[in-house]
């Protein structure tokens, strides 16, 4: 970035730049946990995006017995398809985050737009859309989820939709208040009088401020996202066709694995699960522990401290 | 704001947010694909006069905006519908379904509430240390596992020393009370721990993080020049400053875990409200469905609202 | 010997001769069984599922029953019974003395409302028993120990539907009409129930338990347990590890990938041919218009060469299933036609024909048919928990003979009406993917492929006019070797038409504790509705 506008904002504005440069060293420094959240979650990405590759297998082929045991030639066994569980957790993986993903974009998207806008113009805008907003956060969104997914029918396209419209409520109120506070800098005010159109001001000026906060967010909301998708894969309003780590667990689970012994049919697509969320938290956390003192944001009164609680609510933290 | 106000202006809030959640709820149900009928005349050899009878009968035949405040009449009369399973009202099916609910969930979450909050103090206090490490680490595991996965873990664990499936025993014929209590503990066990170690793992990080925030305020800082020793300071400003978000955080989770607590029956059987969601939703049991959605959201709203209250008890500065 | 010694001798022999020595079996005892099914409702106007049914033939009087075989009839409540020479009377003999549980007279005067009931109120409350009373005008108990039942025509199979049909206590019931017998479906029937049966239901917990304690007024043979439970189960690792621990005594259905593991530990594993098909529906409807090539038997033919049988009765049921091929399964003994067999599984076979009717593969590999892709939706009920393994069969097979096969799960509610779309018309939904129970008696089975069940049990959109006159023939026909012979016509004719490909029917597999013994199997297992003679005569092992 390189406006340099003469008059007081210019300081602002190198000392943007600055905020990014020392983030990345700041997060690490604050949080080394941060690293191994980072590694672990590229690993498992790469895996996911390069499994049809590097998958021994194939995803349909069966090549046992159903539940067979961890032999050298399958080192996690079959599953109940007789299909090769190393396979079926590369591919689960990689479905899982695309649904993870996919459906955190829907959410961003529509969480980072109402937030802007509301922070942004603030007013009858900002009432009526944190009016909305404080609505879908108190309504719950597992059974909502529940009730949506099973009235629609069960499609890859309509998880991710049914998940992001329920996980947007958590960006939405972040971005705000940050908006909020971003909008009052003087360079804003003075960008405005100089005629600059809504546009660039949000272009040029807002979303570069809001947006170490906003990937932040949307890591968090990653976990999250996935760990619904598993939620109801489970509770079988997963698409059959789309085996994601949630299905190949519900899968193993309808077919009594655990009763037939089979555990390496349960446990390590659970573990993945599990890797794939925390390191994200632990991305997400160090990312906010970072932002934290920096933009002062912390002091929102009571729903400040919020987690992102997993059995079932919206991300909404600072 | 004064008090009174805030009291008045949340209230309204929940209202409203209730009110909402009913539209909600009766757009969902009525636009569903798969018209009620059908489920409902699936009997051999319906006739079309049958089915006409019984569209007349759950008042399919009138207009959305009819059917709509008929609904609203029903809701205020308490009436939520008949369950197409068994055809018994949706009320008492939820009824006997929340009364199993509760123990489980509660002795879950007094489970998480007291380890956590110890935890998060420790992890909090001893910043930078070893022990920090451990049991942040430990939190953030079992916040990362999905809950009905370590309800299976728990299971593959304990098969065979503890039944894993149900409220109760319901073979045991006419037990003493310490018989049927023991029967009970051994069932409620594994559900009501795997809440509680997911909990724990959350609540942990809560209490922390809202220690790390105490702890960095000035007047922490103002005590610490003083003289105060590391613990006074802890019992005498942290702790009790920390509690209060804390408290009213817990008061809001205690609505979602009800609605969490779906996965948890589902893995064990547990006859409570969570299983009744998923047993309706197999079924496609809409009335259940629709009756069930509306307590849970009702008493999220129920809980919002006693947070709300609490924490402007505990801090009257927070007027939003 | 010395007295005392000899007082002491006579004593222990004496128990000996007490002790069951005459036969291995021990008295008393609560057999406990585990489920992953449920009891719906114990209101038989309202219940659909089986467990349902079996509980009422245990707590009810029926006039019939099936016998140990579940090939002939035996009596229950009718000790013997009679038809007119034109088959529109029937007569049935009921045995004198019977009691309810409440204490009141069971007498032919129950049944007679019962049926009567049914037939008034077929259209409202009792539409569940619709079928049952088919063609009866009424019926009327001459003395309490004699029902006439009177018909319009003469029905092919009284005894089949009077199996099925319970009888009901008028002097409980009738408080329960209801405005124009409307309450028959709203009353819960709730435990304690009078009836009369070997057993008698005194606890029930919905979706948990249910609990049966010995009928000591039963008119029939006594139980030899003191009384059963039937323990539901909402997953099945909780239902296996309940067996394996020993909190339940049997497994109503055990799942596949458990019945090694249940061996090894010692169960008695039963293994009988059961009565549920799954099968490949292709819309059949006259009013579908597109895909018109679906409706051309070849192409059926060529769908049936292209099914692996065995891969699905492998993988889908691990072994425990068999191919199917007739709409009237192998369990219903001699209803079944023997000469209608399981197409072969031949992909070249399948693709010559498809060859032969000129439809060429396109680039990607699909074949092309009167200028549109052959490429299908499957539909699939989410409650068919074989039916995503059997999709995912029958995709890259499909796939070989350039059919294109696309999975849409749907919810059963969702399902059918998609199938039924538009407005029972039938006209839109390819293929699906479902499965059906059949019953012994093949009247039901027949009658799901007919025009009149469009929007009822029709699943299929088959409509044709022979085959009703056949159907209704068959239900006239009370020559039993007639009736036979029409039925197996009517399977073969089928067979040709196509409508269904069956694909597996599946074993019925139940598990019991070796401690326990004397149940009798049945399609349906052994806790079933056909008969009350397994749970009577099972007993604790010796």
């Amino acid at each position: 970035m390189s406006v340099v506008l003469h008059e007081p904002g210019a300081v602002e504005e190198t000392e943007v730049r600055q905020v990014r440069r020392g983030l990345v060293r700041r997060t690490l420094s604050r949080r080394p946990s941060a690293i191994v959240g980072i590694v672990l979650l590229t690993v498992i990405v790469l895996m996911g995006l390069l499994a049809p590759w590097i998958a021994p297998y194939g995803l349909h082929e069966q090549v046992g017995q159903p539940f067979e045991a961890p032999s050298p030639a399958h080192p996690l066994g079959l599953d109940d398809g007789g299909i090769d569980m190393v396979t079926l957790l590369m591919w689960g993986t990689r479905i899982s985050l695309l649904v993870g993903f996919a459906a955190t974009a829907v959410s961003i998207l529509i969480g980072g737009t109402i937030g802007l806008s509301a922070g942004y113009f603030g007013g009858k805008v900002d009432t009526v859309l944190m009016r909305i907003t404080d609505y879908f956060i108190v309504i719950p969104d597992v059974p909502l989820m529940i009730v949506v997914a099973a009235i629609w029918g069960p499609s890859i396209g309509h998880i991710i939709i049914v998940i992001g419209i329920l996980l947007w409520t958590g960006t939405a109120r972040v971005l705000r208040a940050q908006v909020k506070s971003v909008r009052e800098r003087v360079y804003i005010q003075r960008a405005r009088a100089l005629g600059a159109s809504h546009w660039r001001i949000v272009g040029r000026h807002v979303l570069p401020q809001v947006a170490p906060l906003l990937i932040a967010n949307t890591v968090l909301t990653v976990a999250v996202a996935i760990f619904d998708e598993t939620a109801l894969s489970f509770l079988g309003l997963g698409d059959p066709s789309a085996i994601s780590l949630g299905k190949v667990i519900e899968n193993a689970f309808e077919r009594a694995a655990i009763s037939s012994g089979a555990w390496w049919a349960i446990v390590p697509p659970g573990i993945l699960v599990a890797l794939i969320i925390l390191s994200c938290s632990l991305i997400g956390g160090a990312l906010e522990d970072a932002l934290n003192p920096r933009l002062r944001a912390s002091h929102l009164g009571a729903r400040s401290f919020r987690l992102r609680p997993l059995v079932g609510r919206s991300p909404e933290s600072v | 704001m004064r008090g009174a106000d805030y009291f008045i202006k949340r209230v309204v809030f929940a209202v409203v947010t209730v009110f909402v959640a009913i539209t909600i709820n009766f757009a969902l149900f009525r636009l569903a694909p798969g018209s009620a009928v059908a489920n409902l005349s699936r009997v051999p050899h319906a006739t079309p006069e049958t089915r006409a009878a019984l569209k007349k009968e759950f008042g399919l035949d009138k207009s959305r905006g009819e059917q709509y405040v008929l609904y609203l009449k029903q809701l205020a009369h308490g009436n939520l519908g008949i369950s197409f399973a068994n055809q018994q009202p949706v009320s008492s099916n939820l009824r006997t379904a929340l009364k199993n609910t509760i123990p489980m969930v509660l002795l879950g979450t007094l489970f998480a509430i007291i380890f956590g909050t110890f935890t998060g103090v420790i992890s909090a206090w001893r910043r930078g240390t070893a022990t920090e490490g451990m049991t942040l680490g430990t939190a953030l595991t079992l916040y990362a596992m999905p809950t009905h996965w370590l309800g299976l873990m728990l299971i593959i664990v304990f098969a065979g020393t503890l039944p894993t499936g149900g409220m109760s025993d319901e073979f045991l014929i006419n037990p003493s009370f310490t018989e049927h209590m023991q029967d009970l503990a051994r069932h409620i066990f594994l559900p009501a721990l795997t809440l509680g170690l997911v909990l724990f793992g959350e609540y942990t990080l809560i209490v922390r993080s809202a220690m790390l925030e105490t702890l960095g305020e000035d007047y922490i800082l103002t005590a610490r020049a003083k003289g105060l020793k590391p613990w006074a300071i802890m019992r005498k400003h942290a702790l009790r400053n920390a509690l209060l978000p804390v408290t009213t955080l817990i008061a809001l989770s205690l609505g979602y875990i009800v609605a969490g607590a779906i996965l948890v029956e589902t893995v064990f059987s547990w006859p409570g409200i969570g299983r009744a969601v998923y047993d309706a939703v197999l079924q496609r049991d809409y009335p259940m469905l629709q009756g069930a959605f509306l307590v849970l959201t009702v008493s999220v709203v129920f809980f919002n609202l006693v947070a709300d209250l609490l924490y402007f008890k505990l801090d009257p500065r927070i007027t939003e | 010997m010395r007295k005392t010694s000899a007082a002491l001798f006579l004593l222990v022999t004496l128990a000996a001769g007490c002790g069951g020595s005459s036969s291995s079996s021990q008295e008393g005892g609560t057999f406990k069984i585990g489920t992953s099914s449920r009891i719906d409702s114990l209101n038989p106007y309202v219940a659909f599922n089986q467990d349902a049914y079996s509980t009422f033939m245990y707590i009810y009087p029926f006039l019939v029953q099936y016998d140990k075989a579940n090939q002939k009839f035996a009596p229950d409540f009718a000790k013997s019974w009679s038809s007119s020479v034109d088959g529109k009377t029937w007569t049935f003999k009921t045995l004198s003395g019977a009691k309810w549980s409440d204490g009141q007279p069971l007498t032919a005067e129950d049944a007679a409302w019962t049926i009567n009931t049914d037939v008034k109120y077929k259209d409202g409350g009792a539409a569940n028993a619709a079928g049952l009373i088919a063609h009866i005008k009424n019926a009327e108990a001459t003395d309490p120990n004699t029902l006439v039942v009177h018909y319009e025509a003469a029905v092919g199979n009284v005894l089949a539907q009077f199996q099925q049909l319970a009888i009901l206590p008028k002097h409980i019931w009738t408080q329960h009409l209801g405005k124009s017998g409307n309450g028959l479906k709203t009353w819960a029937n709730p435990a304690p129930v009078v009836g009369s049966g070997p057993f008698k239901l005194t606890k029930f917990k919905k979706d948990e338990i249910a609990l049966f304690e010995r009928d000591p007024s039963f008119y029939g043979p006594k139980p030899k347990a003191d009384g059963f439970g039937l323990r539901m189960f909402s997953n099945d690792d909780a239902l296996v590890a309940a067996l394996k621990s020993h909190e339940i005594d049997s497994i109503e259905e055990v799942p596949p990938t458990a019945i090694n593991a249940l061996q090894k530990a010692g169960f008695v594993i039963s293994d009988v041919p059961g009565a549920d098909q799954t099968d490949f529906i292709v819309n059949s409807s006259p009013n579908k218009k597109s895909h018109p090539e679906l409706q051309n038997p070849k192409v059926r033919e060529a769908f049936d060469n292209a099914i692996d049988r065995k891969q699905i009765v492998d993988v889908v049921f691990l072994g425990k299933a068999k191919p199917a091929a007739s709409i009237i399964a192998g369990s219903s003994g001699d209803w079944a036609n023997p000469s209608v067999q399981p197409t072969a599984f031949d992909i070249d076979k399948a693709n010559s024909i498809l060859d032969g009717l000129g439809y060429k593969k396109g680039g990607d590999g699909i074949r092309v048919a009167n200028g549109s892709k052959m490429s299908y939706e499957v539909i699939t009920p989410t409650d068919l928990s074989s039916a995503n393994r059997t999709f995912q069969i029958l995709q890259p097979d499909f796939r070989k003979i350039g059919v294109q096969l696309t999975q849409k799960a749907l919810d059963s509610t969702a399902a059918f009406d998609a199938m039924t779309a538009p407005n029972g018309k039938y006209a839109n939904f390819d293929l699906a993917l479902w499965d059906w129970v059949g019953l012994i008696d093949p009247d039901f089975m027949l009658s799901v492929v007919t025009c009149a069940q469009f929007e009822g049990w029709n699943d299929s959109g088959f409509c044709d006019k022979k085959y009703d006159a056949d159907y209704s023939q068959q239900q006239l026909t009370p020559d039993q070797a007639e009736r036979r012979d029409l039925v197996w016509k009517m399977q073969t004719y089928l067979q040709q038409k196509k409508p269904y490909l069956w694909l597996a029917v599946l074993d019925h597999v139940g598990a019991t504790s070796k401690n326990w013994t004397g149940l009798i199997d049945s399609p349906q297992g052994p806790f079933n509705s056909l008969s009350k003679l397994s749970l009577t005569s099972v007993h604790q092992a010796g």
